[in-house]
């Protein structure tokens, strides 16, 4: 179970003014940012052509972790801060904590697809508060702070403090072709940014009673555990909350994970190789990426599609990493390192 | 105006190109014939050359200033002369970078840059100053390395010259007093800038695989000069050494400035280099000179060297070089001799300049290394790189100069080249039929010849005609037109224009898997960083699981570096009939009966043994040797020893 330091909830429950929670919301867009490198590296881990159910599942989860990142700059620009991604504070170092200090003491790497860094990592940074039982007997300890309550008292606090017509200025509001729009939508009003709190904190944990969201959407959570069952989440009268893991097998076969080096870095390997300038590559691409996702949420949301491209550089590198042996170190393949490096500084 | 006036700045560096070779093999275009062997690295024809998955990019890579030169001819290098100094040069961010693209593979001369974005930033990332390369393509391919390359694979340097749009200064442009002037100086917030690429690496060695060395120039831009060459004058080179297929110094731009009693000549396009690192061999003294007499020769294998005598030139000054690792790189190339006597700028407005040198045995003449264009003629089209659909008009510039100046009612003739005949299958040919280019011959309507204006431009109009699949499977023809002055500088020889003239293709309003079938597969054929990273092209389910992403970049304009295909090589008919399917995706498996009902491919109207002309040879061995596929390119001692 995710703990959050309670001194997060705390400072949101004694802020009196908007102003005094946008670090609040700058911890929320660097927390579904922090998800997003380890996810993706899982999932370009996956070799072309193999394990396809498994990279859909994963792939339908970082989308929707970007998503989350998107709504959660739009809350922090309606409420009149403004975010800020392109800085080295903003990029964790992996593997080490998740922003907040979340998760006791859970470290979160970069690593290749498996079934343990799925169920010891990635089912962890999504457990919602009381997760369900679907079926099948498992004890759960009753906390009291997860992602969900962080998101649940920044709901609370703008419900009780914020005006109905938020501040900020609208035209800086971001959406996108690639998302329904009932999902990402502009944050004009204070209902509206409730309503996005929801979204997001029923997209990654499920409703209390169902494992999918309202929109009958499975939660992040429950798909990661798909993963480790490897079996797809299905309906099912019978099964306590109405689902349970007994839908088509999600078959998925170890060596079709491209063995990337946990955590690798750029200095692991020596300047001027030609792994060392495709990893390069990579970092200047992630670079690029933040620069224009910063541009974006801070008045140029138009600049999104232009990050879009960038994603898939950054796929398309990752997957040659993948192919590229580490020097040194047999066995393995170069991962992407997502490390913020100006391009003229490596 | 141009990259070589002053207030100039150059950079120089590294830059990467990821080019796809899987389509640099017109065989790999036929769907039937495809085998997936061909998306494999390797060389020979049966395979995908030397980088099957790249992605097109191109970008800059550790770039800095180096050097600035301002009108009085005075040259700051240091940072403690302008803050400028030691800044780096990138490209795009926050958005992808440029690509490197060719047209089509029966066009591979002609590698364009799409979309690059040049910015010039502090090293702390704050921004001084970026613009938007308009497209561009290679020019002046030349002969560049003379260790024979093996290292990198690829002896030949090319230019690439153009003008930055959408120029924005950063607040800290006014932090460097050289940005400051050349802001004052340029017109139409442009910039011109020119780049000259060398030493790129095909082969996996010194960690430098698909990068190159890359030296920039950028100076002011004034209304009214063609966009992607400069308005200058040129040298051709004329010293052919014995034994070797080339020139060296082939061809670099100079200008005189009249104003300043200058000559500046970018030998940073020409000047052979040891190594692909650029270093310099050469310890032999050049000279730059003004002949007093007409300058003529052209070297051939009888012929390679023409020398002058001492009394025949006017000396302008040495062409300061320095051997070793560090001159290209700290200069660019660019050499400026200022402060002339007036009798040599007098003899400059209507005299050839020369690159000269001395050899043993030859006390009272120099041997000519380049001359300048006989009678200081030149002749060059500006977008001369077209994408045309059927029933399309476009226009094509030409500017027309003489000693530099608008060359007025200068009459350009424009000829098509002769119909190339078709490859048949045989042993150096072992895929795929290969069909002829430039037919049917009435494909495109032209005129055969234009006149320039008082401004010495002349526009020639270009409009396709219906063409049906002249080349089977692969869309449209490449016409390939030559055009020249009245007289034709051996040295130099003409120029082309090159288009590709799309088949003649409906847009389908409703259309069904199989009328895009054959596009799609062959796309995925040519490009497996997208159809084994992205989708399967040749899957019509995998398409639709994606289709979001396809309709994004389908329906980015062409000068969106995300636009698909990413060569550009799509009819407009075609493009929207592929946006039509993914909006409303139909698997079955029966085409639209009107698409399917073949039009009779044109008959190519040369039998398949007619000789090329020494043009379309010259061409076919410069694309050889531009692709690596030349058994080894020559390894030269001492260029002057003969």
């Amino acid at each position: 179970m995710l703990h959050i330091d309670a001194i997060y909830i705390k400072k949101i429950q004694q802020s009196g003014s908007l102003a005094e929670l946008f670090p609040m919301l700058q911890n929320a867009i660097e927390l579904e940012h922090s998800t997003i490198p380890p996810y993706l590296t899982a999932l370009f881990s996956i070799q072309p052509g193999k394990s396809n159910e498994a990279r859909k599942i994963i792939h339908s989860i970082v989308i929707e972790e970007m998503m989350h990142m998107t709504i959660a700059a739009n809350i922090l620009n309606a409420i009149g801060g403004k975010p800020q991604i392109n800085n080295p504070a903003f990029v964790p170092a992996y593997p080490g904590p998740l922003p907040m200090g979340i998760g006791n003491g859970l470290i979160v790497g970069l690593e290749k697809y498996s079934l343990e860094v799925v169920k010891k990592v990635f089912m962890e940074i999504e457990e919602p508060e009381n997760p369900l039982v679907l079926k099948s007997a498992a004890e759960t300890e009753q906390t009291y702070s997860t992602i969900g309550a962080f998101y649940l008292a920044i709901q609370k606090k703008i419900e009780e403090i914020a005006p109905y017509d938020l501040p900020g200025n609208k035209a800086y509001q971001v959406t996108s072709s690639f998302f329904d729009a009932d999902q990402l939508f502009p944050i004009y009003t204070k209902e509206d940014a409730i309503h996005a709190i929801n979204i997001i904190v029923e997209q990654g944990e499920g409703t209390s009673t169902s494992p999918v969201d309202q929109d009958g959407e499975i939660a992040h959570y429950y798909r990661f555990e798909e993963l480790v069952r490897q079996r797809k989440l299905i309906k099912d009268d019978n099964a306590p909350h109405g689902y349970s893991f007994s839908g088509e097998p999600i078959v998925f076969n170890p060596s079709d994970v491209y063995p990337f080096f946990p955590n690798t870095k750029i200095n692991m390997l020596k300047k001027g190789t030609e792994e060392w300038n495709r990893l390069n590559q990579f970092n200047t691409s992630y670079f690029s990426l933040l620069a224009g996702l910063h541009t974006t949420f801070n008045g140029a949301p138009a600049q999104l599609d232009n990050t879009i491209g960038i994603m898939y550089d950054l796929k398309l590198t990752a997957e040659k990493l993948g192919a590229t042996p580490f020097p040194g170190n047999p066995g393995f393949t170069i991962g992407p390192s997502f490390e913020y490096i100006r391009p003229n500084e490596a | 105006m141009s990259y070589l006036h002053a207030p100039r700045l150059v950079f120089t560096g590294d830059f990467l190109s990821d080019v796809s070779t899987v389509n640099n093999d017109t065989a790999h275009y036929n769907n039937e014939t495809f085998k997936p062997d061909f998306q494999k690295p390797g060389q020979g024809a049966t395979n995908g050359w030397w980088n099957p998955e790249g992605g097109a990019v191109f970008d800059f890579q550790n770039c800095r200033i180096r050097q600035l030169s301002l009108p009085d001819g005075t040259i700051l290098s240091h940072p403690s002369q302008d803050p400028l100094i030691g800044q780096v040069v990138m490209g795009a961010e926050g958005r992808p970078t440029g690509k490197m693209v060719d047209i089509d593979p029966d066009a591979q001369m002609y590698s364009a840059l799409w979309c690059v974005q040049v910015r010039i930033c502090t090293r702390d990332n704050e921004l001084l100053l970026q613009g938007d390369l308009d497209t561009t393509s290679f020019r002046d391919i030349q002969m560049r390395q003379t260790d024979g390359a093996k290292n990198n694979g690829q002896a030949l340097g090319a230019t690439w010259t153009s003008t930055l749009t959408n120029v924005q200064w950063g607040e800290k442009a006014n932090w460097s007093p050289f940005l400051g002037r050349l802001r004052k100086t340029t017109q139409e917030n442009k910039l011109s800038v020119n780049l000259n690429s060398f030493g790129y690496y095909y082969a996996h060695n010194d960690g430098r695989f698909s990068l190159g060395r890359i030296l920039g120039s950028i100076g002011p831009y004034f209304s009214n000069e063609p966009v992607t060459f400069a308005a200058a004058r040129r040298l051709y080179g004329i010293y052919q050494p014995a034994g070797q297929r080339s020139t060296y110094f082939s061809t670099s731009n100079f200008l005189v400035e009249y104003e300043t009693n200058s000559v500046t000549v970018d030998l940073g396009a020409s000047f052979p280099v040891e190594n692909s690192l650029g270093a310099i061999h050469l310890n032999q003294r050049l000279y730059l000179a003004v002949s007093k007499i007409p300058v003529q020769f052209a070297p051939d294998r009888n012929n390679p060297a023409y020398y002058i005598s001492q009394s025949d030139v006017v000396g302008i000054g040495i062409v300061g070089y320095a051997s070793g690792n560090d001159w290209l790189m700290q200069t660019g190339g660019v050499v400026s001799l200022n402060n002339l006597p007036s009798e040599t700028m007098r003899l400059l407005t209507d005299h050839q300049l020369l690159l000269i040198t001395m050899v043993q045995g030859k006390p009272d003449q120099f041997l000519v290394v380049a001359r300048e264009a006989i009678d200081g003629q030149v002749v060059r089209a500006d977008n001369f790189v077209l994408r045309l659909d059927c029933r399309e008009t476009q226009k094509v510039k030409f500017h027309a100069y003489q000693w530099g100046r608008p060359l007025a009612n200068a009459l350009i003739k424009t000829s098509l080249q002769p119909p190339t005949p078709d490859t048949p299958v045989g042993p150096n040919n072992p895929i795929s039929v290969i069909y002829g280019n430039n037919f049917p011959q009435d494909g495109i309507t032209f005129a055969s010849s234009v006149v320039t204006a008082a401004d010495g431009t002349a526009e020639l109009q270009l409009t396709g005609n219906p063409i049906h699949s002249p080349r089977h499977y692969i869309d449209g023809q490449i016409y390939t037109f030559d055009y020249q002055l009245d007289e034709v500088d051996p040295a130099f020889g003409t120029e082309n224009i090159v288009v590709h003239l799309r088949d003649e293709f409906e847009t389908i309003e409703n259309p069904v898997w199989s009328d895009i079938v054959s596009i799609m597969t062959q796309y995925g054929n040519l490009y497996p960083v997208m159809s084994k990273y992205i989708a399967s092209f040749a899957d019509p389910v995998a398409l639709i699981e994606k289709k979001d992403i396809f309709i994004f970049a389908f329906s980015r304009p062409l000068e969106n570096t995300m636009h698909m295909p990413v060569t550009r090589d799509l009819s407009e008919g075609k493009r929207q009939t592929i946006l039509n399917w993914l909006h409303h995706p139909v698997t079955d498996d029966k085409g639209t009966s009107s698409h399917l009902q073949a039009v009779a491919k044109p008959e190519n109207p040369v039998p398949e043994n007619t000789p090329l002309t020494d043009n379309q040879k010259k061409y076919k061995e410069a694309v050889r040797a531009k692709n690596g596929a030349v058994a080894e390119f020559q390894v030269i001692g001492n260029l002057f020893e003969n």
